[in-house]
């Protein structure tokens, strides 16, 4: 289910990514979120950086993102649930800012990471019918995501289901309307 | 028979003197002089060793601590308690022998009485007694006969030296009217020296420490009321004249007691608030308010009748049995073995056949020495102490020829019983004193771990975890008197409360150590992080993945027992800490737990290089 899209650079991993503490557990309390603090930003800038929205656990722990094969150090499958499931809580539960959220939540296989959360893409796409005048114009998803207006727009090639999540946040807000049946979105921006 | 000053331990004990030892411990003891409380002497230890009676108060021990020597006792009385009286335990001091002896005791003390603080184990018969000067000289100010202090010599006084103020008016006199009254003073001493009048018997019931002031309160006027009838007798007196009442403990209670005594005093170096250097006149009773009496009372005839005193200047073992001549003291027993043993003629032995010979000889001699302490029991209690380095030589030896290592380990912890000396058995106690023996255990203890000469502590790296320490302690009781594990704990759970220089702590995991009241989690955390810094220096023996100079290393409990000297119990214990601490963090591999420097909360990406990282560090340092 992972969606990559291959990129020329490779990702720069942080310098903490070579720490070989990095990937136990810490027991104490201050040290621990600080260290799910940077798994969370390293997962969110990975997933940036190759283009992911829906991470699966299982392939994860074998990719270099929970596994330094230089080091020979891993995220073991139940450390990393944990920290997803940090992720997916909001700060005010002592969370990660609801930066993950689970697509199975239960059997934990499969997450969003929300590098950008629904409401800010919502806003992106705002900005953008804005500044270039799209307003009342009606679009069909399939448009925004593949389509060659939006090929430098940083949600081209996006996954469909965070597409419609965000178009239901502009809904929400009065700026578009969703119509159309599954698969045969389309949208109209005001 | 004086009060005398007392050293005391870090645990506030009395120090013990080489060869004593400790028989008795009784908490609860009040002082008596006579038939009078010393006040401040109420609440107390009383300590019955082999050479002395000790006395700490459990209030402020550093300023009230006295003892008496039981040398200086002629017998001991028992006195069981009615009504409300507590029993009690009289000592009559020896009676002096003549006025000889009198003065050369009472000369001698003032030069105690200049350093009451510091005084000396050594006995004080070997002091030159210096000769008191009875002088005085008379205030300018306000005309007042003021004694010239005891310690104050007309022949190396300058202007410098300390000279106390008028009694009565508190005003400083010049220099030279204390000096010209000193001269004077000596000068018409001298002529009186011939003169027996000075040692006249009526002039003793004045038994000051301080010589000139025994002989100048007379010259004062200073009169004697009695104490059943208050009539006012002539100073010379050593009974009541209406009541024929003794008018000495008068005397003896005036001095040690208050203002009267501070008012008369003319050595204002002597710390007048106690009763340190005081003679004791007539009797000294010690009150047993919470029992114990009877143990003391037994034990202190023991010693009184072992007299181990004599043996602190008992003669050395007689090396040559052929030497050994008849007359030496200690061995009263004429040596049998005498002729048969050495020929008269010892030729110089050479080779194999003069070590056998000296072998055999050394045998002889040991031999003789056994045969002697055996002989009767005199002879044995003057021999005890030959026969105790006899038996450690012995006991050294017999270690040796085994095994080199165990040997080491037998001597160290022979050695150290030994010098641990002041040991508390449950028996040297009062019965039922559960309490009391389990702070004199700790006292015990405590001294037993800030003791330099075996650096247990130091040894351990300032810390050890409480059983370790109970089984060192044990193995060095050589298998009498154990501790049982419940004792101990309390004991070491007393520490603190005694404000004893050790104190017991509890890690997280439940872990007991014991370490140094003054050392910190902040001293363990700075040895950590010091040798973290050091570790980002010095390359690692085997290539890592990871960049050692950002990183540095990471360590096992194992390394920094080794490194601290810790037992790898504390050194895991301590490593724990530093991570609740925030400054280390853990690896789990399967080599197994490793700490690192906390890179994860310090954030290493921010850092630019090297110098930044340790700036970084410093600044964490402050912040502990």
């Amino acid at each position: 289910m992972t969606t990559t899209t291959t990129t020329t650079t490779p990702f720069q991993f942080p310098l903490t990514y070579s720490f070989p503490a990095f990937f136990t557990p810490q027991p104490n309390t201050n040290t621990r979120t600080s260290q799910l603090q940077k798994w969370s930003s390293l997962i969110q800038s990975w997933c940036r950086h190759h283009r992911t929205y829906r991470l699966s656990v299982i392939e994860a722990i074998e990719s270099p993102l929970f596994h330094n094969a230089t080091l020979r150090k891993r995220i073991s499958l139940s450390d990393a649930r944990d920290i997803l499931d940090w992720m997916a809580r909001g700060e005010e539960e002592g969370g990660g800012g609801r930066r993950a959220e689970w697509i199975d939540s239960n059997n934990k296989t499969v997450a969003w990471i929300w590098w950008r959360r629904p409401e800010e893409w919502a806003g992106v796409l705002a900005d953008w019918v804005e500044n270039t005048g799209q307003k009342n114009v009606v679009l069909t998803v399939y448009e925004l995501l593949e389509g060659e207006a939006t090929m430098s727009q940083e949600w081209h090639g996006m996954d469909p289901d965070v597409m419609l999540k965000s178009l239901n946040v502009l809904a929400k807000r009065g700026k578009a309307q969703v119509f159309g049946g599954e698969g045969q979105e389309g949208v109209k921006f005001f | 028979m004086f009060f005398k000053p007392l050293d005391l331990t870090t645990a506030l004990r009395p120090s013990l003197l080489p060869d004593e030892t400790l028989l008795f411990v009784q908490d609860a003891v009040g002082l008596y002089e006579g038939k009078y409380k010393i006040p401040n002497y109420q609440n107390g230890h009383a300590y019955l060793t082999s050479h002395r009676i000790c006395y700490v108060a459990v209030d402020e021990p550093r300023k009230y601590a006295v003892g008496i020597d039981l040398k200086d006792i002629d017998r001991a009385e028992y006195q069981a308690g009615f009504w409300k009286s507590s029993p009690k335990i009289t000592v009559y001091p020896k009676p002096l022998k003549n006025t000889l002896d009198r003065s050369k005791s009472a000369g001698a003390s003032p030069s105690r009485s200049q350093s009451p603080f510091t005084p000396t184990p050594v006995p004080h018969f070997n002091v030159a007694p210096a000769q008191p000067i009875n002088a005085t000289w008379i205030c300018p100010i306000c005309s007042f006969s003021n004694p010239v202090p005891s310690n104050f010599d007309p022949s190396t006084a300058t202007a410098s030296t300390p000279i106390p103020p008028c009694l009565a008016c508190g005003i400083k006199p010049p220099f030279a009217t204390i000096l010209k009254a000193a001269i004077t003073a000596a000068s018409s001493h001298e002529g009186s020296l011939t003169n027996p009048a000075i040692s006249q018997p009526g002039h003793e019931p004045t038994p000051q420490s301080d010589g000139s002031k025994s002989v100048s309160t007379p010259q004062n006027g200073a009169q004697v009321s009695c104490p059943r009838c208050t009539f006012v007798n002539h100073p010379s007196l050593i009974e009541c004249e209406i009541c024929g009442a003794s008018l000495v403990s008068a005397n003896v209670l005036r001095a040690s007691n208050g203002d009267h005594f501070r008012a008369e005093s003319p050595a204002p170096v002597f710390d007048q608030g106690s009763i340190k250097s005081t003679q004791i006149k007539d009797s000294m009773k010690l009150s047993f308010r919470a029992g114990g009496e009877k143990i003391f009372h037994e034990r202190l005839k023991g010693a009184l009748i072992q007299r181990k005193w004599l043996l602190y200047n008992a003669p050395p073992v007689p090396q040559q049995p052929s030497q050994s001549s008849p007359n030496s003291p200690g061995l009263a027993v004429p040596t049998p073995t005498n002729g048969s043993v050495a020929p008269p003629s010892r030729s110089p032995g050479v080779g194999i056949a003069g070590l056998e010979r000296r072998g055999l000889e050394a045998r002889k001699n040991n031999e003789l020495v056994i045969g002697n302490a055996f002989e009767d029991l005199e002879a044995l209690m003057a021999s005890a102490k030959q026969i105790v380095a006899l038996a450690e030589t012995l006991g050294r030896e017999s270690g040796m020829t085994s095994d080199e290592s165990s040997a080491e380990t037998s001597a160290v912890l022979s050695e150290s019983v030994a010098a641990l000396g002041m040991v508390t058995t449950k028996d040297m106690l009062g019965s039922g004193a559960e309490s009391l023996y389990l702070s004199e255990l700790s006292r015990t203890l405590a001294e037993y771990l800030t003791d330099d000469r075996k650096g247990i502590l130091q040894r351990e790296g300032g810390i050890i975890s409480l059983i370790d320490l109970w089984a060192i302690f044990n193995r060095s009781r050589n298998g009498v008197e154990l501790v049982s594990p419940s004792d101990f704990q309390k004991a070491a759970e007393l520490w603190e409360k005694l404000k004893l220089p050790v104190r017991l702590r509890r890690f997280k995991s439940g872990l007991l150590v014991v370490q140094r009241y003054d050392w910190t989690d902040e001293k363990t955390l700075r040895q950590l992080i010091d040798w973290m810094v050091e570790l980002r220096q010095v390359p690692p023996t085997e290539p890592v993945a990871w960049d050692w100079r950002l990183f540095g290393r990471a360590v096992t409990a194992q390394e920094a027992a080794q490194r601290f000297k810790w037992s790898v119990g504390v050194a895991a214990e301590e490593l724990e800490m530093a991570e609740d601490k925030g400054i280390l963090c853990r690896e789990q591999g399967i080599e197994g737990l490793r700490f690192w420097f906390n890179y994860i909360t310090s954030n290493p990406d921010a850092q630019g290089g090297d110098d930044l990282g340790l700036s970084r560090i410093s600044i964490e340092d402050s912040s502990i």
